[in-house]
């Protein structure tokens, strides 16, 4: 009898997922110190935080005029009209009767950007001409202006768009837009395209560089979701929800920018710019500062900005200043000395000063702090967040483990009460408990964080598992008893016929949660889903041929 | 031992109801059932009353012997909308306030109570983006299903009835859940999915006997139904025994209660105790129906 059982492939098939099921988890691969299993738990079972993020930002497409921005921008600093008498791709000339002289207005052309270009006069009428113009770079550089906020150019829906990094309602964007008379796209249904929401690449890179950062504070392999293409979860195993949201908005978006005109500010560089950040010394005149170095491309945008805006011939007029967060946090110019020579070279060595006595130090030791936050390329919001002490997850543990017995010992009592006979209730016992085995050692080997959710979903497998056992004995007892073996193999077909329609419409039912955004759910989909497939495809098919011979032997 | 002699009591079931009254008394039910969830929709804007996940606020639990009154009055400031007793624990819940207050909130918590905390918080953004992902989520997977269903047995009238049913079941289960308090969450939102799912089961295996097995109609359906309420008891088991010890073992040991396990497993047995019904008069009906004529047209023609 037990020879043909263990010739069969589905037996086979079954033992081998078992073995390898229990050896993945608890032998091999060894399981870590003070642990034995390789079974991962996430924070409702073992305790943590987590925290779900927003990232700041919107994408919108635009419509505007290159020659219109060009027109108002000269208009507003010289003060007079302009009229636009050749508009070309890359070139435009215009007209103004500004008193100005040559030589501001060519000035004024420079810090705009527009580097090549000629003034002429003839009487009382200025000409002026702009060369090597890039239509995109100058609505670009429009709005990272007026906005103050970083803004990069992207394809939406394969279309040109811009993703402005901050927190910019749709009001701003217009007011901004109305004097060069641009305005925001609609889409074909009417809609306005303007999303508040970060690209994909933006969500994935944000994501990246958190993971570094944790990372780098000793926290490994902490698992970083995006949720949909807004949000971030982020599961802090170990770590109080405090520390959590500390850690996490501790790396600020850092930013370096310069006072162009009056109010307004360029972008100077980030934070991934800076090198090294020095610890808070006082020098002789006793002013606390703190000194960093910045890396080669952040020395040379530190010099082109300051040439550009003209902070090396004017100082005072053109502070630098520092953004945490798009909070300022430091401003200065840059000292007599430091102008005088980042005319001539880039300087990567830097002291930032913050004042005398007790206050000086005190506001160094903050811009210490600050220097060292790395950059995020967009700043960061915590919309939702949770935690369990590490008891309480150890407790849920013992409780869902005894929820677990407890049911297969129901279940066991149900299947007795209708079949009567040991010998189809500890087969199916043993097939169900073998199913659980198979789905944690799936779970070890893709090491897989078990959840509330996924203790649910195990759970309900054993339900859907029993259910279909149920079906195949009843389908082979039909008439009552065994058949001989040719019809208990169309039997078994018939069985299987059902069992696959239900496990399809199981997943097809389950799928959602994978793909859409609960993040907390995911776990659930996934192991119910899994579990009816190890069980349709190994379990099931052992069971049948396993009945077929304990039912055989009177 | 007790012996519950099961087809006894299936073969005086299936001889007693005529069809009529098999397909009407579930769909009254079901009438009733749409009513409450009208009636919840019409007051609260959505068909369920919704849970911190989908509404936004903030939940803790903390293990104290203040009482409930007292952690009311001393929370007050913090926009606190309840606190209750929560098995062994205490749970306080808030609507959402500004970032400051919810910090100033977690470090008094955390300062009076220690470490054995539970928190859980959701801004609205992602509430409302969560509530729409939910309604996408169950019409998706509902409308899954009925393809599959309609792919496996390409018969209209059996296929409808599968439909029907599992529709059925979905909202007597949200009417019940409604009836007893249970709000929205992640946890009811997986078990009305699971239900899709589960529900189905049963009345597959119904429609496959009926439509694909030789023999007399009652016959069919009395082996379908062994199978089947077997299948059902076992569920129903598993998940008794789920609810007790997430919502009642508190009373005899440690432990504390496990809401998501509780939300999960009180949806389903409702659903499924909707199935019962749904599947063994409403389905069942309809489909003699449907046998019954068919077998008067082919009496027709000949």
């Amino acid at each position: 009898m037990t020879n043909g059982l263990l010739k069969d492939i589905r037996i086979i098939v079954f033992l081998i997922a078992i073995f390898a099921s229990l050896i993945a988890i608890a032998i091999y691969p060894p399981p870590p110190e003070g642990k034995n299993t390789n079974l991962k738990f996430g924070l409702d079972l073992e305790g943590g935080s987590w925290l779900q993020l927003k990232l700041i930002g919107s994408i919108v497409q635009i419509d505007v005029d290159r020659d219109k921005i060009i027109a108002y921008q000269f208009s507003e600093l010289l003060n007079d009209s302009i009229d636009i008498t050749n508009s070309e791709l890359n070139s435009i000339s215009f007209t103004t009767t500004s008193p100005h002289s040559k030589d501001e207005i060519k000035k004024f052309a420079n810090s705009l950007g527009y580097t090549t270009n000629t003034v002429s006069q003839k009487g009382n009428l200025k000409n002026v001409t702009l060369y090597e113009l890039n239509s995109d770079e100058i609505i670009r550089s429009y709005l990272e202006k007026r906005l103050s906020a970083e803004v990069k150019p992207i394809r939406w829906n394969n279309r040109p768009a811009y993703e402005i990094r901050s927190n910019i309602t749709k009001e701003k964007l217009i007011n901004i837009l109305e004097p060069v008379g641009g305005r925001i796209k609609h889409d074909s249904k009417g809609n306005l395209l303007f999303e508040e929401r970060v690209t994909k690449e933006t969500l994935d890179s944000t994501k990246d560089i958190l993971s570094d950062k944790l990372n780098v504070l000793g926290l490994k392999e902490i698992p970083i979701r995006t949720v949909g293409s807004e949000y971030i979860l982020i599961d802090l195993a170990g770590v109080d929800i405090t520390t959590a949201e500390s850690i996490v908005s501790k790396p600020g978006k850092f930013e370096i920018r310069i006072q162009t005109e009056k109010n307004e500010t360029a972008h100077v560089l980030y934070g991934d710019n800076i090198e090294r950040v020095g610890i808070p010394l006082q020098d002789n005149e006793g002013v606390w500062g703190v000194g960093f170095t910045l890396n080669k491309e952040g020395a040379k945008k530190l010099r082109d900005a300051a040439i550009k805006y003209g902070a090396v011939d004017n100082p005072e007029l053109h502070e630098l200043s520092m953004y945490l967060d798009n909070r300022l946090v430091y401003s200065a110019p840059l000292a007599p000395e430091l102008a005088k020579n980042i005319k001539k070279v880039p300087v990567t060595d830097m002291v930032a000063r913050t004042g005398t006595g007790e206050e000086g130090r005190a506001r160094a030791k903050e811009l210490q702090i600050h220097l060292s936050a790395g950059a995020l390329p967009v700043q960061v919001e915590v919309i939702g967040s949770g935690q369990v002490s590490a008891a309480l997850g150890a407790m849920f543990r013992e409780q869902t483990a005894i929820a677990g017995i407890l049911a297969l010992l129901a279940v066991s009592l149900v299947v007795y009460l209708r079949y009567h006979q040991k010998k189809i209730l500890l087969p199916m016992l043993f097939t169900s408990l073998s199913e659980v085995v198979m789905i944690l050692g799936f779970a070890s080997i893709i090491g897989w964080q078990l959840d509330l959710p996924s203790i649910a979903g195990i759970i309900a497998v054993i339900g859907t598992g029993i259910d279909h056992l149920v079906i195949i004995t009843d389908e082979v007892l039909y008439e009552g008893r065994l058949p001989p073996t040719r019809i208990y193999l169309s039997r078994i077909s018939k069985a299987f016929a059902i069992i696959f329609a239900a496990a399809t419409t199981t997943i097809i039912a389950m799928s959602p949660l994978l793909i859409m955004g609960f993040g907390v759910l995911k776990g659930f989909a996934i192991i119910a889903i899994v579990g009816v497939l190890i069980g349709v495809f190994i379990a099931r098919p052992a069971y049948g041929r396993v009945i077929k011979e304990v039912l055989s032997e009177k | 031992m007790v012996s519950i002699d099961l087809k006894k009591h299936i073969e005086s079931y299936v001889a007693k109801y005529t069809i009529k009254q098999l397909i009407v008394i579930p769909l009254v039910v079901l009438l009733i059932a749409s009513s409450v969830l009208l009636w919840t929709y019409v007051n609260t804007g959505s068909p369920a009353k919704l849970g911190v996940d989908f509404k936004g606020g903030t939940i803790i639990t903390i293990n104290t012997q203040d009482t409930p009154e007292f952690l009311k009055a001393k929370f007050s400031e913090y926009n606190i909308i309840g606190a209750r007793e929560w098995g062994n624990r205490k749970m306080l819940q808030f609507e959402n306030t500004t970032r400051d207050k919810y910090s100033e909130l977690l470090d008094k918590v955390k300062k009076e109570y220690g470490e054995d905390v539970e928190i859980k918080h959701m801004s609205e953004i992602v509430s409302v983006s969560a509530q729409k992902q939910a309604i996408k989520a169950v019409l998706i997977a509902f409308i899954g299903m009925a393809v599959v269903v309609f792919l496996i047995f390409r018969t209209i009238v059996p296929s409808i009835a599968i439909v029907l049913s599992a529709f059925s079941d979905i909202v007597i289960a949200m009417a019940f859940m409604n009836i007893v308090g249970i709000k929205l969450t992640f946890g009811t939102v997986a078990a009305l999915l699971m239900l899709i799912g589960y529900s189905v089961d049963s009345d597959i295996l119904l429609t496959n006997r009926l439509l694909k097995r030789k023999g007399p109609i009652k016959e069919k359906i009395i082996k379908a139904m062994e199978t089947g309420l077997t299948m059902t008891m076992t569920t129903l088991a598993a998940l008794s025994v789920l609810f007790i010890v997430s919502t009642y073992s508190y009373m005899v040991s440690e432990f504390s209660r496990i809401d998501i396990l509780t939300d999960i497993s009180v949806v389903l047995i409702f659903g499924l105790t909707a199935d019962l019904m749904n599947t063994w008069a409403l389905n069942a009906g309809i489909l003699r129906l449907y046998m019954e004529k068919k077998q008067q047209k082919r009496r027709n023609k000949t």
